[in-house]
């Protein structure tokens, strides 16, 4: 699909349902979604228009955390970025991987890194941090400090924040 | 029938890198995997926030010890569509150069290694006799053998002298006939059709399903290749074909990455051919807020960067996707339904690079529960005998 036909399907079939279809530049285009209606969007997004998923990124920001799911159009190069929030606290995202198979190690990660909930995914387990990772502790939240960390759950923590002495 | 489990790991025994297979078998075949990864994060997410963006490509190169032009090249583009400079055109073609010598060497290596493991030892040892010229080649350009750190955002460090253009096409034709000769093998014999014909096969569905890209995805028929869908670099200034073939079976997977060898070839005589004499680089003044995405082909796939700036010296977020990590899920359907003896080829043939998947944050595992593993031996000897057995009937 070529660039002016992607403006409008997304126009087309979810324009009504979408907060802003903002295209940077011929060749990315940013479509932000409430949460509520993600799913939706990234099902048309892959399922109709034909998208391949090439991976999600999940973002720290003060008072919700972002996930942006990356499209790659192959036919025409383009990169289409479905952004979508998952509210503080709670932080709970219905899960992509329900729709295809591809999402589910990148769901996984968002999970361990950022404790973004992802509600029916099919293989919630860890993907990335150790098993003896204390719960409730995301390494790549912006107030993530493993001197806190440390303090919280000593006995845990105490072994990957060692400190170097000299002989 | 009674199931077994049988756990592979948590270190590759044919591989020798660090990941976990579950597989669940009856009798000889499997019927269920499990996949686990992360038993070595290096956090390189992490540091790249508290690095400059003249910093980052340094650190990126050093992802892995093969695809260290990619994954710099991705981030420059993602940096590059942030702030919207244009690389002069001598940078591009240096890029394109260094890339595909990348490509040329990671693919011999991986020709080398599955004639390994499926016991042609003549294979691994011609294969990888080939390879050296083009490393040595590297080392003369840029000066290593891998981790060549030659791109910046706005185009190329160093640029190439006009006095070695002759000398990298001199080694390009010393290598087309070598490589022809072991296409011409492979695809001639019998042994090897028969070994590995018909098994791990990925359907076309089931590869879209995954999102699985580079010759994963090539071998199941689907034309992904980023230099042609998105051309970077210098590649749209380039007669050249995106080689796709529809089985998906590691034949395939085998054949496709022989055939792209030969295209590298082509692009970089036709790089070499049409470079001209200038800039290499452009001048970036400052990065604006905004976001920037950016990929490239890297030998094993699609390399997917994104880069979140502020308008400071330090993005803020920073996320990288190695292609291993969109290919290797896939294995839960190539691999269900197969032998045993097959299920290790069966992974080999996708090219898993476990230093590019893994670099999110610091772990450990713990040791503990302790199960039976088949090691790198007998894997090997069951490959091997596999391949005995074919060969005496044909």
């Amino acid at each position: 699909m070529l660039f002016d036909e992607i403006m409008e399907q997304l126009e087309l079939r979810v324009g009504s349902t979408v907060e802003l279809i903002f295209p940077r530049n011929r060749r990315r285009i940013y479509v932000d979604v409430p949460p509520e209606r993600s799913l939706n969007v990234n099902r048309i997004v892959f399922e109709i228009l034909g998208g391949r998923l090439a991976t999600a990124t999940g973002k720290d920001t003060p008072d919700r955390i972002e996930v942006l799911y990356h499209y790659c159009f192959d036919a025409s190069g383009i990169v289409v970025t479905v952004r979508t929030w998952a509210k503080k606290p709670d932080c709970k995202l219905d899960s992509v991987a329900t729709i295809f198979p591809g999402a589910l190690f990148i769901e996984r990660e968002i999970q361990d890194i950022l404790g973004v909930c992802f509600v029916n995914h099919p293989d919630p387990r860890r993907l990335i941090l150790a098993d003896d990772w204390p719960e409730g502790v995301y390494p790549l939240r912006r107030d993530f400090s493993a001197r806190k960390a440390r303090k919280e759950t000593p006995e845990f923590l105490r072994e990957y924040t060692r400190e170097v002495t000299s002989p | 029938m009674k199931r077994t489990v049988i756990p592979v790991g948590p270190f590759h025994p044919i591989q020798e890198e660090p990941e976990f297979f579950q597989l669940t078998v009856e009798g000889e075949k499997v019927v269920d995997v499990d996949v686990r990864l992360s038993y070595n994060h290096r956090g390189i997410e992490k540091l790249c926030q508290d690095l400059t963006y003249d910093q980052i490509p340094f650190l990126l190169a050093r992802i892995c010890g093969i695809c260290s032009a990619s994954h710099p090249m991705a981030f420059c583009q993602a940096c590059e569509d942030l702030c919207g400079v244009e690389v002069p055109e001598r940078g591009l073609y240096l890029r394109s150069i260094i890339c595909e010598l990348e490509r040329i060497h990671s693919h011999m290596l991986w020709v080398g290694l599955a004639g390994h493991f499926i016991g042609y030892n003549t294979v691994f040892m011609w294969a990888w006799r080939y390879r050296e010229p083009v490393l040595d080649l590297l080392e003369k350009l840029i000066g290593n053998r891998n981790n060549y750190e030659n791109f910046c955002v706005g185009g190329c460090r160093r640029d190439i002298g006009q006095e070695h253009l002759p000398e990298i096409k001199k080694a390009m034709n010393d290598l087309q006939g070598p490589v022809e000769m072991l296409t011409k093998a492979v695809l001639d014999d019998p042994v090897l059709k028969v070994r590995l014909g018909g098994i791990g096969a990925l359907s076309e569905e089931k590869a879209r399903d995954w999102c699985v890209t580079g010759p994963t995805a090539r071998s199941s028929n689907l034309k992904i290749d980023v230099r042609y869908n998105e051309p970077y670099a210098a590649y749209d200034r380039i007669d050249w074909q995106v080689q796709y073939l529809p089985d998906g079976d590691v034949f395939s997977k085998a054949v496709i990455r022989l055939l792209e060898t030969m295209e590298s070839i082509k692009i970089i005589r036709q790089c070499v051919d049409q470079v001209e004499p200038g800039d290499i680089r452009a001048e970036v003044r400052e990065m604006p807020p905004g976001e920037g995405i950016g990929h490239a082909e890297a030998p094993r796939g699609e390399t997917f960067h994104y880069v979140c700036s502020d308008g400071t010296n330090y993005p803020i977020r920073y996320k990288v996707r190695a292609p291993t990590y969109v290919n290797l899920p896939s294995f839960k359907s190539s691999v269900v339904g197969q032998e045993l003896a097959d299920a290790m080829l069966v992974v080999a043939a996708m090219d898993p690079c476990y230093s590019c998947t893994e670099r999110v944050a610091v772990v450990r595992h713990r040791r503990g529960n302790h199960k039976e593993v088949i090691d790198k031996n007998t894997l090997l000897k069951m490959s091997w005998d596999k391949t005995e057995k074919i060969r005496k009937n044909v």
